[in-house]
């Protein structure tokens, strides 16, 4: 929970995700949703069911030539913080420019 | 980091029931419960008290998983159970795999704490389901989605099942 993120008091989840995939990723395009209300109550959110879960769309160049495991490897890791401190699942969407067509 | 459960504690929690809170619609399984066999409990039992016995030392984490995931064609590592999934993402998998008729293997992991954490890193994936074919990751829930979508995972079963 400790770390570098000194502006993690005012910033919310979402905010420092995509900062982070933001600056990592280069991406061109970059959706975060936060769909945390559709698992309210489920097992493992019970007490705090704020930002836990996310869809996230990113197009990134950097996922050319890389599977998708690697892809969303990619962006886990980015997100270690988040998943170390209260993220539960998130639902990615990785693709290359080429691949969206953009 | 989760110090290892007393391993009586997680083989009881393998059988406990669930909360009837996490219990998914009857209706909805009312339909697949009669076209599923028994799942043998062989695997299950048996890898879970070796990895509750293991206590974390990830080198006997790392072979002892080595085993379980080519133990079986098709293994799922997932919260809950086949047939009282735990969440909505896992729920998906075993649909998935229900749906195209291949012979898979769950693991409960929120069963085991142990075998929880050692799969994160052993995958080098933080969430749950994963999904194994052939001793393979081959991803968690929007990855075998997609290819699902895209017939990538039937082929992917079927080289398995032929091998």
């Amino acid at each position: 929970m400790m770390g570098s993120r000194g502006t993690s008091v005012v910033l919310s989840r979402a905010a420092r995700m995509r900062q982070k995939l933001q600056s990592a990723l280069e991406a061109s395009a970059l959706d975060i949703e936060d769909v945390s209300y559709q698992h309210a109550g489920h097992a493992a959110v019970k007490d705090n069911a704020n930002e836990t879960h996310f869809n996230i769309k990113v197009i990134s160049p950097k996922f050319e030539g890389q599977s998708l495991v690697k892809r969303h490897r990619m962006v886990y890791d980015l997100l270690t913080d988040e998943l170390n401190s209260g993220l539960h699942a998130i639902s990615i969407v990785a693709k290359t420019p080429t691949e969206s067509g953009s | 980091m989760a110090a290892a459960a007393p391993s009586a504690t997680a083989l009881a929690g393998a059988a406990l029931p669930l909360p009837l809170s996490a219990r998914p619609q009857p209706a909805r399984f009312s339909v697949a419960l009669p076209r599923t066999a028994p799942p043998p409990p062989a695997l299950r039992l048996r890898s879970v008290r070796r990895l509750a016995a293991a206590e974390g030392p990830p080198a006997g984490m790392k072979e002892t998983l080595d085993k379980v995931v080519s133990a079986h064609k098709v293994v799922l590592f997932m919260k809950g159970t086949k047939d009282f999934p735990q969440c909505g993402f896992s729920h998906t998998v075993v649909q998935i795999l229900r749906s195209l008729d291949v012979p898979f293997e769950t693991l409960d992991v929120l069963a085991n704490d142990a075998l929880r954490q050692g799969l994160k890193d052993y995958s080098s994936w933080p969430t749950f389901p994963q999904l194994y074919i052939d001793g393979e990751f081959f991803g968690g829930c929007d990855i075998t989605l997609e290819a699902y979508k895209s017939g990538e995972l039937q082929e992917t079963l079927e080289k398995a099942m032929c091998s």
